[in-house]
């Protein structure tokens, strides 16, 4: 069996339980969303037992090397826990949805998995188009999915809207790409710009226009404007999976795409290399500075997840580094893999206060070390991690990222990523004083199940020890000498 | 003798128009068919490219495989987008940019 079954199951169970929403209304909700869960646990248990030769007329437009294989597991744990977050989010959630209905939240994701896995595997444009589709389409269901929340149908209304913007953009620069190199595949692409012949200005304006469209995508600035908006008011389940499964699967696109843009020789390289750098540093500071000043904490996160974009494109414009053994689309893999607890950890927090009848608001937040010490200590670690506190796993991907700009000599975007950093221990640590330092209310204590908590501490435990010791996951994404060698 | 350069003017002029349209107008429906036009314009440009890259004599089907992808997704981003705006209609009773201003911070 190879792993491309995998993607196909997927989809093919997300339509399934689509299907017995239709036309099976007396199923219950739990039984849905655990059969979603089993699926994408079963897809996740069986990836690396799977085998990784494709058939001769898939090669030209799939590939399952070492990153491929690292996203496609990125993409089935982010899917595991957004479903078991919709689950436990679910009697909140009902009241803003079509006569209390849910299914779609957990058909959809299933579906977007599988278009994430096979985007990661994408090596050629028009691969990278129909699967990035399928997963921007599927969310702007989703995000709007709450519809009788009028935050939920304005987030919903305003990712259309900005999302389709972005697909415009992109195609128009899939199109002058394809009309400068003659070529849709990443290797074709990599072939033509490494020629001095081809024409600078169009390729430079098709690769201008891609990356403006995939910054859309992973909350680039100036392109950042619509996260706030849409993560504050999109179900938080679904702000979890923008914020990660998204932003991951951008990722992977832009790793793939700048590998053939600053392919050795490149025409266009100096140009994207110093947009890549205005980029990122303008997105760090954009994230960090306006997150200062937020007092929900779910627009804070936003803006975080904003910031740690940037931080992840300057990691991208490090080309060649050789420290650490890792290639920069291996640091950006280390990066989001660092990035995953803690950021869900951190939803994982506010969702259950939701639940527990509570809002997203700093004062929400104030004395909760009093009402739960436990739900307190997992969002602690997950913000201190967010924030880059040494020995926990957020420190390490900024590390990697500093000490690859110093490397390089990116001084100016080294200060921004410094102060955009420096930002982040404020407004992280201004949560964290507030959960300990005020004096409780007399709420009562908030509850959540026994597997909610195991997952909650399965995360946390995973940023102190990836924090304490990253030795294995560095190893899983060191290139594998095989895949190098397969042209 | 119309040439590479006339479907890429026309290709341009139509992009340009729409994000124009996308910028400017506040009612939704409108700008969401600028989005369109944005989709159209690039699909003339890889017809276009397609058609002047000749391989072994014959136009290279890669671009023009891409138009029937973009036209297939333009059609499921209009049926999910469409339902998505007659929602924002039916609790607002109003397609205009300027009901949508809730979430701000």
């Amino acid at each position: 069996m190879s792993v491309f079954t995998l993607e196909a199951g997927l989809a093919l169970l997300g339509l399934v339980l689509l299907m017995i929403e239709a036309f099976q209304p007396d199923v219950s909700r739990r039984t849905l969303g655990l059969t979603a869960i089993a699926g994408a646990a079963l897809a996740l248990m069986l990836l690396p037992f799977c085998g990784t030769t494709l058939p001769a007329f898939m090669q030209p437009w799939h590939q399952l090397d070492t990153l491929a294989l690292f996203y496609k597991g990125f993409a089935l744990v982010t899917t595991l826990l957004v479903l078991w977050l919709t689950l436990e989010c679910a009697p909140y959630l009902t009241r803003f949805t079509l006569e209390g209905k849910l299914a779609e939240m957990f058909s959809l994701p299933l579906i977007v998995c599988a278009g994430m896995m096979w985007m990661a595997s994408a090596r050629d444009l028009v691969t990278v188009f129909v699967t990035l589709e399928l997963v921007t389409v599927s969310f702007y269901v989703l995000v709007a999915f709450a519809r009788k929340s009028a935050f939920s149908l304005e987030a919903g209304v305003k990712y259309l809207i900005l999302g389709a913007l972005s697909t415009g953009v992109l195609v128009f620069g899939i199109a002058w790409i394809y009309g400068a190199t003659g070529a849709m595949s990443f290797d074709g692409i990599a072939k033509a710009l490494a020629n001095p012949a081809t024409s600078k200005a169009t390729a430079l304006f098709g690769a201008a226009l891609l990356l403006c469209g995939l910054g859309f995508k992973v909350a680039a600035a100036p392109f950042h404007m619509w996260v706030p908006d849409v993560y504050q008011g999109a179900p938080t389940p679904v702000t979890v999976f923008l914020s990660v499964g998204s932003k991951a699967a951008g990722f992977v696109v832009l790793t793939r795409a700048l590998d053939a843009f600053l392919v050795p020789g490149s025409i266009i390289a100096s140009e994207v290399k110093a947009l890549l750098l205005v980029t990122g540093s303008l997105t760090v500071l954009l994230g960090s500075l306006p997150a200062m000043f937020q007092t929900s904490v779910k627009r804070l996160l936003a803006y975080s997840s904003i910031s740690h974009a940037g931080y992840l494109i300057l990691a991208l414009a490090c080309r060649d580094s050789a420290r650490f053994d890792l290639s920069s689309g291996g640091i950006v893999a280390f990066y989001l893999a660092t990035y995953l607890p803690m950021t869900v950890l951190g939803f994982f927090g506010l969702g259950l206060m939701r639940v527990n009848g509570l809002g997203e608001d700093l004062k929400d937040f104030t004395g909760l070390a009093k009402r739960n010490p436990l739900l307190a200590l997992l969002v602690t670690i997950s913000f201190a991690s967010l924030a880059g506190l040494p020995l926990t796993a957020g420190f390490l991907g900024k590390l990697f990222v500093f000490l690859g700009l110093a490397d390089h000599g990116y001084w100016g975007a080294l200060s921004c990523a410094v102060i955009a950093a420096a930002a982040g221990f404020y407004y992280y640590f201004k949560t964290i004083l507030a959960m300990y330092t005020t004096e409780g209310t007399d709420v009562p204590a908030l509850s959540f199940s026994v597997v909610t908590k195991t997952v909650a501490g399965v995360l946390a435990l995973s940023i102190l020890i990836l924090g304490v010791y990253p030795k294995p996951l560095q190893k899983v994404l060191m290139p594998a000498p095989a895949a190098v060698a397969i042209k | 003798m119309i040439s590479l350069g006339h479907y890429l003017v026309v290709s341009g002029m139509l992009f340009a128009l729409g994000l124009a349209g996308v910028i400017a107008r506040r009612n939704i429906l409108i700008v969401y068919m600028c989005l369109e036009m944005m989709l159209s314009a690039a699909n003339l440009a890889l017809a276009g490219f397609s058609r002047f890259h000749l391989v072994n004599g014959l136009p290279d089907y890669a671009a023009q495989s891409l138009v029937f992808f973009t036209i297939t997704v333009a059609a499921a981003e209009v049926a999910v987008g469409l339902a998505i705006i007659v929602a924002l209609f039916r609790s607002k009773q109003s397609v205009d940019a300027g009901v949508v201003t809730k979430l701000q911070g």
